[in-house]
C-alpha cells in the first residue's frame, strides 16, 4: 500500500485525442456557436469581436483539448486504476480494481477510421461513469481490460491465457428487421421530429395557402370521388404512414444494433453492436441485478422475446448526461427466439439453480374483482363526458360496453400474473397483452416495502415492492400488487432474511 | 418481519411537526388573504379565515396521528420502518445494504433535541430511507449500531 500512494501513472492518451476532445466540445456548443456566428455576421449588431468570435472560441477549445491530452496520465497501480488530470488544478483519481464494473467502449465512424475508442470506466456508484477516457487506441483498451479484470478474477482463470469466447447470440439482418417491426422506435423519432418542427413554427397554417389548396383542381377531383373512395383514400394514407414508420423503425434497428453479438468470456458477457457507431459493453455477471423479459403481442406473433438486464452502476443519475441515455437499456438480446430465452437468462444469472420449475403462485382471491371494479370505475370516469358530448344517446352503449371489456381485462390480467419464490430468486410474471417476466436473485434484493392503501386494507390485501440496484427509478425492481396481506408479509419476511444474510 | 419488536420514536417530534404545519398554515393563509382581497362580498374575510381554521385544526390533529403510525424496529438483520396514516408502508432494510448514513437536524428539531436518521442504499427507488423523530443521541447510537457490521459493498 505504501508504494501505492506515490505511484506515478505513465500511460498517455492516444496521440489524436485532441481531435475528439475538440469535436466533442464543439458538438456540445453547436447551437450557441451557430447563433453567435449568425448574429455577428449581420452588420447591424456587431459583437465584441465581430466575425472573429467563433474562430476565437474554437481556438480556445482546441488549446484546452491539447492541454487535456498533454496532462492526462493513467496507470495500473497494485490496487487500482490511477488517473492524473491537469497540471495546475491537479486531480488524482484512484479507482480500485474490485469496484470497477464495466469498461465500455464506443466508437463512431471517425473513431473506427483512426482505430481508437472512447472508454468509460464504470463502478457501482451509479449515475455517470467514474472515469471517461477520450480517446485510447484499441491495444491500450485491450490492455486496460486485461489489467483491470485480471486483478479481479481468481488466479486459475488468469492462467488460461486467452479465454475462449463463446457466442451466445448473433442477430442476423432478418432478426433485426423483426426487432424493428416489433419495437417501432421510429414512432418516437417521428414524434420528436414533430415536436421540433412545431417549435420552429412550420405547422402554423397559412390561410391563403389552404384556400388555394382547397380550390385547386385536385381538391375538386377529390370531392367528386364520393364518400367510399374518400374513406378508402384516407385509409390508404394512414396505412402508408404506418408502413413508413415501421420501415423507419426497421432501418433504425439495423443501424443501431447491426451485427449484435452476445458472447461469454470467462463467465462475463460481452455485447457488441452498431453499424456506424460500434458499441462494446461488458456485462459482468457478478453485477447483474435483475433480468427482464418482455413479450408484446407482436413478439408473440413472431415467436420472439426481448431480454434486458439491470447492472449495478447504471440508473439513478444521468441527468442531462448525453451518453448515459444511450447506454440506458442493457440488452441481453433485443430480440431472440422465445425458445432460446431460458438459456440466455441462465447465462446471465449463472448463480441460480435452474433445475426446478418455479412454484408459480396466483394473486389474492379477491384480486380479479378489485381490478375489474378499478378498471371499470376509471374507464367510466374518463369516457362518460366525451361520449355524451360526441354521441349523445350512443354514450350509453359506450359506457355499458366498458363492463365486459373491464371484466376481460381483469380476468386475463389475473390469469397471466403469477409470482414465485425460489430458494435463490424471486420471479414475477405480469400482464396479458404485453407480458413481462422479471427475475431478481435473492442476494440482489436491496430493500423491501409492504404497502397498503385504504382499498388494500378493506379487502385485506397489500402490495410488495422489491427494490434492486441499477434500474431506472421508473421501472425498478418488482412490484406485486393485490397480494393477500399475510402472503405479502411472509414474502417480505423471507426475502428480508436472505437479503440480509448475504456474506460480504 | 413478524418477530421484529416495533417501537415508537420520541414524542417530541409531534411538537416539531405541529410547528411545521403551523408555519405552512400561516403561509397559505397570507397567500389566500392577499389573493382574495379583490374578490367581492364576503369572500375576503371568509376564505382566509377558513384556511386558517382548517390549517389550525389539521396542525393540531394530524401530527399525533402520524406519530401513532410511525414505528421502527431493529434486529440482527437490519431495520424496519413503518409509516403512513392512510397509505401505510413498511420498509425493511438489511444492514448489509446500507451504503452510508446521515443524522440531520433542522433548527426546530435542534430545539426539541431530536434528529432524523437517513439511510442510503444502492437501490433504484428507495435510495434514501428516512426515520424522523429520534432523540438525537439515540439517532447517533442507532446509526453506529447499524454500521457496526457494515463494510460490504452493498450491491
Amino acid at each position: 500500500m505504501a508504494s501505492d500512494s506515490n505511484f506515478q501513472p505513465t500511460q498517455r492518451l492516444h496521440g489524436l485525442s485532441w481531435l475528439f476532445g475538440l469535436t466533442g466540445a464543439i458538438r456540445q456548443l453547436v447551437v450557441p456557436l451557430i447563433a453567435l456566428l449568425f448574429f455577428n455576421v449581420r452588420d447591424d449588431t456587431p459583437g465584441p469581436f465581430g466575425p472573429w468570435i467563433v474562430p476565437i472560441i474554437v481556438t480556445a477549445l482546441l488549446i484546452r483539448a491539447v492541454w487535456v491530452q498533454l496532462t492526462f496520465r493513467y496507470g495500473f497501480s497494485l490496487t487500482g486504476l490511477v488517473i492524473h488530470e491537469g497540471a495546475i488544478f491537479r486531480n488524482v483519481r484512484h479507482i480500485e480494481y474490485a469496484r470497477i464494473e464495466n469498461i465500455d467502449t464506443e466508437r463512431g465512424p471517425l473513431h473506427r477510421l483512426l482505430g481508437v475508442a472512447e472508454v468509460r470506466v464504470q463502478t457501482s456508484t451509479g449515475g455517470k461513469p467514474e472515469a471517461s477516457i477520450s480517446v485510447l487506441g484499441l491495444p491500450a483498451v485491450q490492455e486496460m481490460r486485461e489489467r483491470v479484470f485480471s486483478e479481479v478474477r481468481p488466479a486459475e482463470q488468469v492462467a488460461a491465457d486467452s479465454p475462449p469466447e463463446q457466442t451466445l447470440l448473433h442477430l442476423s439482418i432478418d432478426e433485426l428487421v423483426r426487432h424493428g417491426l416489433i419495437d417501432n422506435r421510429g414512432m418516437i423519432l417521428i414524434a420528436a421530429a414533430f415536436g421540433v418542427l412545431h417549435e420552429t413554427g412550420i405547422f402554423v397554417l397559412d390561410p391563403q395557402l389552404l384556400e388555394r389548396l382547397l380550390e385547386s383542381p385536385s381538391a375538386a377531383g377529390l370531392a367528386a370521388l364520393g364518400l367510399m373512395m374518400q374513406i378508402a383514400l384516407g385509409a390508404l394514407t394512414i396505412l402508408a404512414v404506418v408502413l413508413a414508420v415501421r420501415m423507419l423503425s426497421v432501418i433504425l434497428a439495423i443501424v443501431t444494433l447491426y451485427d449484435f453479438k452476445l458472447t461469454r468470456v470467462a463467465g462475463d458477457l460481452r455485447a457488441r453492436y452498431g453499424l456506424f457507431t460500434r458499441v462494446a459493453l461488458t456485462l459482468r455477471t457478478r453485477r447483474i441485478q435483475a433480468v427482464h423479459q418482455t413479450e408484446s403481442l407482436l413478439h408473440r406473433w413472431f415467436k420472439r422475446v426481448s431480454l434486458s438486464v439491470d447492472l449495478a452502476g447504471d440508473g439513478g443519475g444521468g441527468e442531462g448526461d448525453n451518453d448515459s441515455s444511450r447506454m440506458r437499456t442493457r440488452w441481453l438480446a433485443p430480440v431472440c427466439p422465445a425458445v432460446s430465452a431460458p438459456e440466455l437468462i441462465a447465462a446471465a444469472l449463472p448463480s441460480l439453480d435452474w433445475s426446478h420449475q418455479p412454484d408459480w403462485q396466483p394473486l389474492a382471491a379477491g384480486a380479479r374483482g378489485r381490478i375489474f371494479r378499478k378498471t371499470l370505475a376509471w374507464s367510466v370516469l374518463i369516457l362518460t363526458l366525451p361520449a355524451i358530448w360526441y354521441l349523445r344517446e350512443g354514450a350509453a352503449f359506450v359506457v355499458v360496453s366498458c363492463v365486459p371489456l373491464a371484466w376481460m381485462h381483469a380476468h386475463l390480467y389475473v390469469k397471466h400474473t403469477r409470482w414465485a419464490l425460489a430458494p435463490d430468486a424471486v420471479l414475477f410474471r405480469s400482464g396479458w397483452l404485453k407480458r413481462r417476466l422479471a427475475i431478481v436473485p435473492r442476494d440482489r434484493v436491496q430493500t423491501l416495502a409492504v404497502e397498503a392503501s385504504p382499498f388494500d386494507r378493506r379487502s385485506r390485501m397489500a402490495s410488495i415492492y422489491v427494490d434492486t440496484a441499477g434500474a431506472s427509478s421508473m421501472a425498478a425492481g418488482i412490484r406485486i400488487r393485490y397480494l393477500g396481506a399475510e402472503t405479502a408479509e411472509q414474502l417480505a419476511s423471507a426475502l428480508y432474511r436472505t437479503a440480509g444474510a448475504t456474506a460480504p | 418481519m413478524a418477530p421484529l419488536q416495533l417501537s415508537h420514536v420520541d414524542p417530541a417530534i409531534i411538537g416539531v411537526w405541529r410547528w411545521h404545519a403551523a408555519i405552512a398554515t400561516l403561509f397559505f393563509t397570507v397567500l389566500v388573504a392577499v389573493f382574495s382581497v379583490p374578490a367581492p362580498g364576503i369572500v375576503w374575510p371568509l376564505a382566509p379565515l377558513l384556511v386558517a381554521l382548517g390549517g389550525a385544526c389539521w396542525s393540531w390533529r394530524w401530527p399525533p396521528l402520524s406519530y401513532r403510525y410511525l414505528r421502527f424496529g431493529v434486529d440482527d438483520t437490519g431495520i424496519a420502518i413503518e409509516s403512513g396514516v392512510i397509505w401505510r408502508s413498511r420498509i425493511a432494510l438489511p444492514r448489509v445494504r446500507i451504503q452510508h448514513t446521515d443524522v440531520s437536524q433542522g433548527p426546530l428539531e435542534r430545539r426539541y433535541g431530536i434528529g432524523t436518521l437517513k439511510l442510503y442504499t444502492a437501490g433504484s427507488r428507495h435510495t434514501k430511507i428516512e426515520l424522523p423523530g429520534l432523540n438525537h443521541q439515540q439517532a447517533i447510537a442507532l446509526r453506529d449500531a447499524l454500521l457496526a457490521q457494515g463494510g460490504a459493498s452493498g450491491v
